[in-house]
C-alpha cells in the first residue's frame, strides 16, 4: 500500500527548514530518518499536504565532543551514535539506549532529533537522555532556543516544540568522574518491540566512603513521558548503594510511575515491573566499576 | 544490466500514473503526480538513474519503478522485516525511507546476491525458507551482521535477526543456515589469504 501523496520539501538549511514549515501553515510534518512518520502517514494518523525533510541539511548528522559537551546533530543515527567512539568512551549509557532501539535495521535510520519530537512515552533513549541532562537545541522561523529535554518533553506524544519548530540538535555534559550507568528495558514479548519498562542509572560512588555522591534514575514507559525518579534518586544518594537502600529506591520509583495501562501490561504490572528493573539495574551497578 | 534498468525504468514510469490514480486511496480525488524527485543511486553496484513521485518509498522505486520484486511488500510498517534491503552497506526497511532519502546512495537488494552467495545458498540447502517471503530480508540482515561480525554466536543470530518475522520455519534452521554460512565465508577468506 502506497503513502497517501503529499509534496516534499528538502531544504538545505535550518533556516529554509523553519521557513518551509511557517509557509504551510500547519499543514507540513517533518520528517528525519521516517521511521516514525512514515508509518503515522500508511495508517492516516497525520495526513499532510507537505513533508518537510531534514536529510539535505548539512552537518546535521554531526557527532562530536566539545570541551566535554557531547552534541548530537538531529539527523544522528541510533546506529551511528551506538558506534561512534566518542559517545562509547565518554557516554556509554547513551551509546548502550541508542543500541537497543528496536532493530538493526530501523537503528540505521532513527534518528536521535525523529526520537525526541516524536515523544513516544517507551522510547529508549529518552530515559538516558533524562539522566545525563541533556539539553534539547530546537530552531525555527522565529529563531533557536534550548530547553532541558525534561522540559522538552511534555507529555504524552507531546513536547515544546511549536508548529514551525524542529530539533536541531542536542547537547549533553560531561557525565561526573567515576560514574556508572546502564540502562536495562524489559520487553515481555520479543527484543524488537518497545518496552513495557525502560530504566536508566547513573551513579557516583564515593570510592573513599562507599556511599553514593550523586544518583540519577530515569525511568521510560512508565509515564506519560519519560520521568526522573526523584524520590528514589533521594533514598539512595549519600546511602551505601546496599540492598535495603536499594530495594526501598525501587519501591519509591514504583510508586512514582505514573504508567498507562495497554495490551502490553497494566498499570499495576507495570508498576511491578518499575520496582523489579530498578533494583535489578541498582544491583549491578553497585557490583560494577567505576565508568561512565 | 544499467540499460535493463534504464528500459525497465521508461517501461513503468509510463504505467506509474495510471497505477497511482488506481491507489490514490478512500476519499481522496485522483490526483496527478509529477514525477518530481530525481535519483541517481547506484543498485547492487549499477549506477541507475530514475525518478519518482514524492511520497514514494524505496520500496515503491524498487518494486514498482524498477521492477526488482525480490523485496517483499510484507507489514507497511517496519515490523516485518520483508522488505530490508541494505544502504550504504546497513540493513534499513524500504518500506518506511523515503526514495528521496536514498538519493545518491547505495543501495543491495537480493537479485545483487549472485545463487552461490554462502547465504543464498545455505539458506537454499538447510531448507530456511518455506514460503520463501522473508527470505530476502532474512539473507540482508544477515549479510549486515556478518558484514559487522563474521563469527557470530546463536544469540547475536536471533538479536539481528530479531525484527524479521518467519511464519513457517520456527527460525531454527534460519539460525543454522547464517551459522553455517558465516563459516563459509571463513572458509572462503581463508582460502583467499
Amino acid at each position: 500500500m502506497r503513502l497517501r501523496p503529499f509534496e516534499l520539501i528538502e531544504p538545505e538549511s535550518l533556516a529554509a527548514v523553519g521557513a518551509a514549515l511557517a509557509a504551510t501553515d500547519g499543514d507540513a510534518r517533518v520528517v528525519a530518518g521516517g521511521t516514525a512518520l512514515v508509518p503515522m502517514l500508511r495508517l492516516g494518523v497525520v495526513r499532510p499536504g507537505r513533508v518537510v525533510s531534514l536529510h539535505r541539511v548539512p552537518a546535521l548528522a554531526e557527532i562530536a565532543a566539545n570541551n566535554g559537551e557531547l552534541r548530537l546533530g538531529a539527523m544522528a543515527t541510533m546506529a551511528a551514535i551506538h558506534r561512534s567512539a566518542v559517545v562509547r568512551d565518554g557516554w556509554p549509557l547513551l551509546a548502550e539506549a541508542a543500541g537497543s532501539v528496536a532493530t538493526p535495521a530501523i537503528r540505521s535510520t532513527a534518528t536521535i532529533g525523529g526520537n525526541l519530537a516524536y515523544a513516544e512515552p517507551a522510547s529508549d533513549p529518552a530515559p538516558a537522555l533524562c539522566c545525563l541532562e541533556a539539553t534539547v537545541d530546537i530552531a525555527g522561523a522565529a529563531g533557536s532556543r534550548s530547553l532541558p529535554v525534561a522540559r522538552f518533553l511534555t507529555g504524552f506524544y507531546e513536547t515544546a516544540l511549536e508548529p514551525a519548530e524542529v530539533v536541531a540538535a542536542v547537547r549533553i555534559p560531561a557525565v561526573p568522574a567515576g560514574a556508572r550507568g546502564g540502562y536495562v528495558k524489559f520487553c515481555p514479548r520479543s527484543l524488537e518491540d518497545k518496552p513495557l519498562i525502560g530504566v536508566a542509572a547513573l551513579v557516583t560512588i564515593d570510592d573513599r566512603t562507599g556511599r553514593c555522591r550523586d544518583a540519577r534514575i530515569a525511568l521510560g514507559a512508565a509515564a506519560p513521558t519519560a520521568i526522573r525518579a526523584a524520590r528514589a534518586e533521594a533514598i539512595v544518594r549519600d546511602q551505601a548503594l546496599d540492598e535495603r537502600a536499594i530495594r526501598a529506591a525501587a519501591e519509591a520509583a514504583a510508586a512514582e510511575a505514573d504508567p498507562l495501562a495497554d495490551l502490553m501490561g497494566s498499570r499495576d504490572y507495570r508498576r511491578r515491573m518499575v520496582a523489579v528493573w530498578v533494583r535489578r539495574l541498582l544491583t549491578s551497578l553497585a557490583h560494577r566499576e567505576g565508568r561512565p | 544490466m544499467w540499460p535493463i534498468l534504464r528500459a525497465i525504468a521508461t517501461h513503468r514510469a509510463c504505467r506509474v500514473r495510471a497505477v497511482l490514480l488506481r491507489s490514490a486511496g478512500d476519499d481522496a480525488a485522483p490526483i496527478e503526480f509529477a514525477m518530481t524527485i530525481a535519483l541517481d543511486l547506484t543498485i547492487n553496484g549499477q549506477r541507475c538513474r530514475t525518478q519518482a513521485p514524492d511520497h514514494w518509498t524505496v520500496l515503491d522505486v524498487l518494486r514498482d519503478g524498477l521492477a526488482l520484486t525480490g523485496t517483499k511488500d510484507g507489514c507497511g510498517e517496519g515490523v516485518c522485516g520483508a522488505c530490508t534491503v541494505l544502504l550504504d552497506g546497513l540493513p534499513v526497511r524500504a518500506c518506511l525511507v523515503l526514495a528521496a532519502y536514498a538519493a545518491g546512495r547505495s543501495l543491495i537488494t537480493i537479485e545483487g546476491l549472485s545463487e552461490s552467495d554462502p547465504l543464498v545458498d545455505t539458506f537454499a540447502r538447510l531448507g530456511a525458507a518455506q514460503c520463501g517471503f522473508c527470505t530476502p530480508g532474512m539473507i540482508l540482515s544477515a549479510r549486515a551482521l556478518l558484514a559487522e561480525n563474521p563469527a557470530p554466536s546463536v544469540h547475536d543470530v536471533r538479536e539481528a535477526l530479531a525484527g524479521n518475522l518467519c511464519r513457517c520455519t520456527g527460525y531454527v534452521k534460519i539460525v543454522e543456515a547464517v551459522l553455517t554460512a558465516a563459516r563459509s565465508y571463513a572458509c572462503a577468506s581463508a582460502l583467499s589469504n
